[in-house]
């Protein structure tokens, strides 16, 4: 038999903590070490030699995994599948049935979404969106500290940090638009996720309009009237061309994506 | 660590990061999974770890230690083929067989957690694997045939006699 | 009948469904190296270094080859036909189209192949590039090709593949409308399941043993026997097992690479192309720009066809001749035309080498016209079944080649299809046949046209 990639295995350290604790420890710093949540990114980086790992940290055996609800909290780990969230409400639910299929929703995790890199060809992380419409929190950790802190300030930082998990308010409404893929394995080339908080507090977010999921506050301020919000959500990216789609095609489609989401908000109101 | 391949338990060593899919076809030497993609695009490499379908390209071996795994040469035998397997034969589901393995075992799991014969949820549990031969639709008739629990005639494709290539050609 | 409208079971059906079907990467030969290529990352540079010393002198390589190690280093996939060839099997001085292989490396493991890869020193001079099958055909177009920017080998050493029949001026002269177009179908990638692979074993004998994906057995063997410059008689070949292949695995392209680097390392060697690199640089069908005028009746009899095709060879020949020729002679579709003027060239740009798939060159004219006969019935305010059905082959109608057609079936094929969909259909194109043209069906322009099916 071939003796395969063994080499490189060799060269690599796999570290398998048990617990979040451990985990942390075994994070350090973060230098040098490749996160590997459910794997469905970072092992064809590896396959295909887009990334090098001195060292890999697989959390599966970590117990970062499971959904918790305490009153109106939240709390979902950073290991817990995409597939678990698909029965949620929108924007979280239907947001998570549009990634991928079955099979890779299952065995990719929210953390993973959430912290995946730049895309090379496409976006990734569409759970991105859903999760800052809900203006949910990110729990992380580096060099033993762990802070709680925004998602939208957590997302720059997520190649340096350890992310344990996110927690929200569940909503009092909550709605997702997303172009339609013609195939379970396109990403989606650009979605809007949109949440009222019990408190009233309207947040819009998107994805697929820049390197990772972005507030739409320009969009948020002239929300009562969808279509001049939809026009205003232009002023708040900046779109680019890929292999799913180009940017002008992206900045006539964000409009109506945005719309759609504040009229679904309010019927839902 | 250890895997359980079809009902055999293997010792692995030092693959954790690996892919499941490299450790079933180098060390294992189980070469029903086949290499499509190596970037979950095709499903031709998808195995049942614990009954559920997993693409085993992205898998890290390491998650898989301790699971049961399930691969096309665990579903049946020539002489005791599994339903989904009949229907595959009977509706002509593989033509040239290379996505055949992982469509049959996303197949057989929709079938295990209750689907039905529709043809929109079969092609939902399906959608990550691609065939490049068939148009899709004798592989939609199979499902659909296997999910129904039809009976299948095979007589006319009496076992044993069809063997391939490198197994010493024709009849 | 015994076989038409019965169940016949695949002979393969059971071995496919229960894992037992041997697929070449499932082969496997105890000691066995992995190949990776060094490919071109450019789209046309020239070579000014290549070094592979320091991946050479890597741990675990076992063998490194370059052009200098192929024995015959240009050998044409229509050479066999006296064809000159063009296309190096490993870039010498230039490259042409990204992901040309230029080395190849055979080391202990894949990953191991993959970093000597990267060690391989080598230095371009980049060149203008050329992406557009028309741009290339342009006089002041930057030359790619040795022999100039297109194919100049058709009999007779002719440039172009030409098909001149009847008196087209006239025809155009007497044609109510004259009806253009130019249509461009794209290159198309046959993605295969089964990505390119092959395996060579060195036996005890000296023979090597090569397992190859090929569609095209025969073919192979010969190809690499000319680079080896070995007799057929060395080289066994296993195949006939092929995760798909569309015509996409006619080429040649992974096993005379692999022999060499097993008569470099003396052990077995599997080379098994990443899906990247099947998107990257296996052949695709090609792409075509065909511009069509066609001279109408305004009662929907089609008197003349002036077709100028240019069918995008990629970087190297090949087999696009091949494929040009079957073009030509469909390139009236089902269609009885009495007066034509072809042109068609095999041209080269940049692209990866194109090839056959599923219809060579029959496809893309094809689509050429039957859009444009849409178009002609629209122009014309004409039914567009009608029209087909009128200029349709009849039996003994001659193709554009001279072949008199014995048994033609584009009338019940288009009845059959406005049956389908529900599209209402005059009597007397209800009752319309392939017999032979009589009539009203036989204007003057077409009685030349009809010839003799004797002898066919
Ligand atoms: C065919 C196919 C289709 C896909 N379609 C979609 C799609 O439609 N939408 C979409 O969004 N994605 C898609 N993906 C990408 C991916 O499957 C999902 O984004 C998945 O949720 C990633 O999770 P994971 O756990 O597998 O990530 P991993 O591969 O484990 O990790 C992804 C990245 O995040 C880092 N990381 C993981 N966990 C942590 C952590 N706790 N802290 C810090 N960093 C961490 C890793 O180092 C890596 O850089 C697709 C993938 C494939 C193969």
């Amino acid at each position: 038999m071939a003796a395969a990639s063994v080499v490189t295995d060799a060269a690599t350290e796999v570290l398998m903590p048990g617990s979040e604790d451990e985990a942390i420890a075994a994070f350090g710093d973060g230098a040098e070490v490749v996160v590997v949540g459910g794997g469905t990114i970072v092992l064809p980086d590896l396959t295909y030699r887009r990334r090098r790992a001195r060292k890999a940290l697989m959390l599966g055996g970590a117990g970062l995994a499971g959904i918790e609800t305490q009153g109106s909290r939240v709390t979902i780990g950073t290991m817990t599948p995409v597939q678990e969230l698909v029965d949620m409400p929108a924007p979280l639910g239907p947001c998570a049935a549009n990634v991928a299929d079955l099979e890779i929703r299952s065995q990719g995790t929210v953390g993973g979404n959430l912290c995946a890199r730049e895309g090379y060809e496409a976006p990734r992380g569409d759970l991105q969106s859903a999760f800052l419409a809900l203006g949910a929190s990110a729990r992380s950790a580096a060099n033993g500290d762990v802070t709680e802190e925004p998602l939208e300030d957590f997302l720059p930082k997520r190649r340096e940090r350890l992310l344990l998990g996110v927690s929200f308010d569940e909503p009092a409404a909550g709605a997702f638009a997303g172009l339609d893929r013609p195939h379970t394995h396109d990403y989606t080339a650009l979605a809007v996720s949109g949440a009222k908080g019990t408190d009233g507090t309207l947040r819009l977010a998107a994805t697929g309009t820049g390197s990772w999921g972005v507030r739409l506050p320009s969009a948020e301020a002239a929300a009562e009237d969808p279509v001049a919000a939809g026009e205003a959500a232009l002023e708040d990216v900046s779109p680019h061309d890929d292999a799913l789609a180009s940017a002008w095609y992206r900045t006539k489609v964000l409009p109506v994506l945005v719309r759609r989401v504040l009229d679904e908000l309010k019927e839902s109101a | 660590m250890n895997l359980t391949v079809n009902g055999i338990t293997h010792g692995v060593d030092g693959r954790e990061l690996a892919t499941l899919l490299d450790v079933l076809r180098e060390d294992i030497g189980v070469t029903g999974p086949k290499a499509g993609c190596h970037q979950g695009g095709c499903g031709a490499c998808t195995v049942l770890v614990d009954g559920e379908p997993r693409r085993s390209c992205l898998l890290p071996a390491g998650y898989a230690d301790g699971t049961e795994i399930t691969t096309v040469e665990g579903l049946g035998t020539p002489e005791k083929l599994a339903p989904i397997q009949q229907a595959f034969v009977h509706h002509y589901a593989a033509q040239c067989g290379f996505c055949t393995s992982g469509m049959m075992l996303a197949a057989h799991a929709y079938i295990d957690r209750g689907g039905t014969d529709d043809h929109d949820a079969i092609q939902q549990a399906l959608g990550g694997h691609v065939c490049r031969c068939t148009g899709y639709s004798k592989i939609i008739d199979a499902v659909a045939a296997a999910a129904r629990g039809d009976s299948f005639d095979l007589t006319t494709t009496a076992v044993g006699k069809y063997t391939t290539m490198a197994t010493g050609g024709g009849e | 009948m015994k076989v038409v409208g019965a169940r016949i079971p695949r002979y393969d059906g059971v071995a496919h469904v229960t894992g037992r079907t041997t697929y070449v990467d499932d082969v496997s030969v105890p000691g066995t190296l992995w190949a990776k290529a060094l490919r071109s990352p450019h789209h046309h540079a020239g070579i000014t270094t290549l070094d592979t010393s320091k991946a050479e002198a890597m741990p675990g390589v076992r063998g490194v080859i370059t052009w200098k190690d192929v024995p015959l280093l240009e050998y044409g996939h229509l050479s066999a036909l006296g064809i000159p060839a063009d296309e190096p099997l490993l870039a010498k001085d230039e490259v042409r189209y990204r992901g040309q292989p230029i080395a190849l490396v055979a080391a202990e493991s894949e990953e191991l192949a993959a970093e000597a890869v990267d060690a391989i020193e080598v230095g371009f001079e980049e060149r203008p590039a050329l992406f557009d099958v028309r741009e290339a055909f342009d006089s002041d177009a930057p030359k790619v090709h040795q022999w100039g920017n297109w194919y100049p080998h058709f009999e007779g050493e002719m440039d172009r593949r030409q098909i001149r029949k009847g008196d087209i001026e006239r025809a155009f002269d007497e044609a109510d409308t004259i009806v253009q177009g130019v249509y461009r179908p794209a290159a198309i990638e046959h993605a295969p399941i089964e990505t390119q692979v092959c395996q060579v074993v060195p036996e005890a004998n000296g023979r090597l043993t090569i397992y190859s994906c090929t569609q095209a057995l025969y073919f192979s063997l010969g190809v690499v026997a000319a680079h080896l410059q070995v007799p057929l008689n060395r080289l066994k070949i296993v195949g006939g097992t092929t995760g798909g292949g569309f015509g996409g695995k006619v080429d040649t392209a992974t096993e005379t690479m692999a022999c060499l680097l097993v008569l470099k390392a003396n052990r077995p060697v599997k080379w098994r192309w990443t899906r990247e690199e099947e998107f990257l640089c296996s052949s695709t069908r090609a792409p075509w720009h065909m511009e069509l005028a066609t001279a109408m009746t305004k009662d929907g009899w089609i008197l003349g066809q002036k077709m100028l095709t240019l069918h995008d060879a990629g970087a190297y020949a090949r087999f696009s001749p091949y494929g040009l020729t079957k073009h030509s002679f469909h390139h009236t579709g089902a269609y009885s035309i009495p007066n034509l003027h072809f042109d068609g060239y095999v041209v080269f740009t940049n692209r990866t080498p194109t090839t056959a798939m599923r219809g060579f060159g029959v496809t893309s004219v094809s689509f050429a016209v039957e859009t444009h006969l849409s178009r002609v019935a629209k122009e014309l305010g004409l039914d567009p079944i009608e029209i087909r059905m009128r200029n349709a082959n009849r039996i003994g109608d001659t193709s554009p080649n001279g072949v008199a057609y014995t048994d033609p079936s584009t009338i019940d094929t288009l009845q059959a299809i406005a049956d389908a969909i529900g599209h209402e259909l005059p009597a007397d194109y209800r009752t319309m046949t392939n017999e032979p043209r009589a009539g009203e069906l036989l204007p003057e322009h077409l009685v030349a046209q009809v010839g003799s099916t004797e002898g066919h």
